[in-house]
């Protein structure tokens, strides 16, 4: 190749752009946040090394451990349904049926709204004095629901609207992967006699099983890092009780100003999010081979 | 037997229909309920249709609140972290695909480890960090760490990489220097590699809620999607004005989506199925 001798220059020129912002911006914040969370640091006063003391006071501190079950029930209630719902998003829109390039969009499209908007919208459908759900279920004589106020429903809520906004986004990424199969395996299964959900059991998925524990991991990530939504239509209430970590994350950081606590909480979710995805990524990939 | 599967047929289909309408009907609310009057919305007998539909909530997100200040704010943001994202993406994976040099597996994976760390990690040392540079409360606050876009220059190198070396060859024989292949011919070539990286860019700082909202402290600074959430705060039970502001607000996401629609649907797949 002709300018083989350059190369190396070369290379590291075209490198330095983004390198450069990317260890501004990325890299630096990363292990300085990091160093933050060994020292007291409130924005006015001075910093003071503390050295795991914030770390001990998380593990003791009750919301904490409450901001956390919060989100790991979010976890808990959005990964399946998310992506069991967008499976069959998938299916449809990859079926004979003469909605399906009509699904394929209107399945979308909620994706493309922002999350405020997304939030706003379903804060007035749920609604407890005049949102439409409530409408609706007076209607047909039942008493109206606290969607949003009442602590039993509030989190199953906010999952509700979630499902709603993401699950075309899971749609897409699988349907992808299900135009890949080619249709030869489908028409050999069909001479088999083989029934439409035995195809989709024995054949979709198993083929698109990559696609699927790639959904799985971005969808975990995704739900451990929840906080737009739920900030917007219950601000984590009724009384805490759907407070996300971000949020406490936020709050101690922004509102408290306790810096160095607030860092040291996100190292701990951030190791939670890798320590997930690790073993996700272990089970998807040991299936592989 | 024939006729049953007719009848089954009918059956799954009216099925589909309603649950696809069912799934729209959530915007089609947003729409109907903007065009109601603010009184109408908290009155006794329900209205599902406005009984006097009106424009004057939308005349009164425009005039008494800061809208079209958040969606130029927006626009210019995204807009700006779009076109930063793809000068600095292109050339790094130009470079991953097509040259050799020294450490240049260590680079790629450094990279490609970004895409792990959650943006939330970053929120604390950057607002120490923006604070210091005296940035807090500007767009350039809120442009400057989404620009990096590791997902961008994985797409962009996995493309780079299925064009022929023997294009860029031929053009070196003719004593044509990197800077100048790049810019005239891989970059022709990549357009549609291009325009994904564009649209994820221009959608992932378009959606950003967080960091702006820390990052952006007057009113009159803030993004779109930040400022609809602040409108919940001060407009908590004007719900006619509140979701006009959220049917504005999607109007530039709405033509965005419908002018790239296949692009942005192709561009997900595509960082999907090769990721």
């Amino acid at each position: 190749m002709i300018p083989g001798n350059k190369d190396s220059r070369d290379g590291y020129i075209f490198c330095i752009p983004f390198l450069l912002i990317y260890i501004l911006f990325m890299v630096y914040p990363l292990i300085n946040g990091f160093i933050i969370s060994f020292f007291k640091y409130n924005i006015l006063s001075t910093k003071k090394f503390i050295g795991l003391a914030n770390y001990r006071t998380l593990f003791s501190d009750s919301k904490f451990y409450s901001s956390l079950w919060h989100t790991t029930q979010f976890v808990l209630i959005t990964t399946p349904s998310l992506l069991i719902l967008g499976f069959l998003m998938a299916l449809f829109v990859n079926s004979k049926s003469p909605f399906k390039v009509a699904g394929e969009s209107i399945f979308f499209i909620p994706y493309v709204f922002s999350m405020t908007v997304v939030s706003t919208l379903w804060a007035w459908l749920m609604q407890k004095n005049y949102g439409l759900f409530n409408h609706l279920l007076s209607t047909v004589g039942l008493n109206p629901v606290g969607w949003l106020i009442d602590s039993k429903w509030a989190i199953w809520s906010v999952s509700f609207a979630t499902l709603w906004w993401t699950a075309g986004f899971n749609m897409i990424l699988m349907s992808a992967a299900i135009r890949q199969i080619p249709t030869e395996i489908y028409n050999s299964s069909s001479i088999d006699g083989a029934s439409y959900w035995q195809t989709v059991f024995k054949i979709t998925m198993p083929l698109i099983k990559k696609t699927l524990s790639l959904c799985l991991i971005l969808q975990v990530i995704a739900s451990f890092n929840v906080f737009g939504q739920v900030f917007v239509m219950t601000g984590g209430g009724p009384y805490g009780s759907t407070r996300v970590l971000i949020q406490y994350i936020y709050e101690n950081g922004f509102s408290y100003f306790k810096m160095g606590y607030s860092a040291a909480m996100s190292y701990i979710l951030f190791a939670l999010i890798m320590i997930c995805s690790l073993i996700l990524n272990k089970i998807g990939g040991n299936e592989d081979d | 037997m024939i006729e049953r599967k007719d009848f089954k047929y009918y059956v799954l289909r009216i099925i589909e229909l309603i649950v696809l309408i069912i799934w729209l009907f959530p915007l089609i609310w947003m729409a109907l309920t903007s065009l109601h009057v603010e009184n109408d919305l908290i009155s006794k007998s329900f209205h599902f249709l406005p009984a006097h539909p009106t424009l004057a909530n939308y005349t009164k997100a425009f005039t008494s609140t800061y809208i079209l200040q958040w969606l130029i704010n927006s626009i210019i943001i995204s807009t700006s972290t779009m076109i930063l994202t793809l000068i600095i993406d292109a050339p790094i994976a130009y470079a991953f695909a097509k040259i050799k040099f020294k450490g240049k597996n260590v680079l790629f994976w450094l990279v490609m480890a970004g895409m792990m760390v959650p943006f939330q990690v970053l929120i604390i040392p950057l607002y120490l960090q923006f604070n210091s540079y005296h940035l807090i409360n500007t767009s350039l606050s809120v442009i400057l760490p989404r620009v990096a876009l590791p997902i961008g220059v994985f797409i962009l190198k996995q493309f780079f990489e299925g064009i022929p070396n023997a294009l860029e060859e031929s053009a070196f024989l003719d004593g044509a220097t990197r800077y100048k292949t790049f810019s005239s011919v891989i970059l022709p070539l990549s357009t549609a590699a291009l325009t994904t990286v564009t649209i994820l860019s221009f959608i992932n700082s378009w959606n950003d809620f967080l960091w702006p909202l820390i990052a952006l402290n007057d009113t009159d600074k803030y993004t779109i999607t930040v400022g609809i959430a602040n409108f919940q705060g001060t407009h908590g039970t004007e719900y006619a004005l509140l979701l006009s502001g959220a049917v504005i607000a999607s109007i530039p996401q709405f033509v965005f989506y419908l002018f790239f629609r296949k692009k942005i649907v192709e561009g997900i797949a595509m960082a999907g199925l090769k990721g």
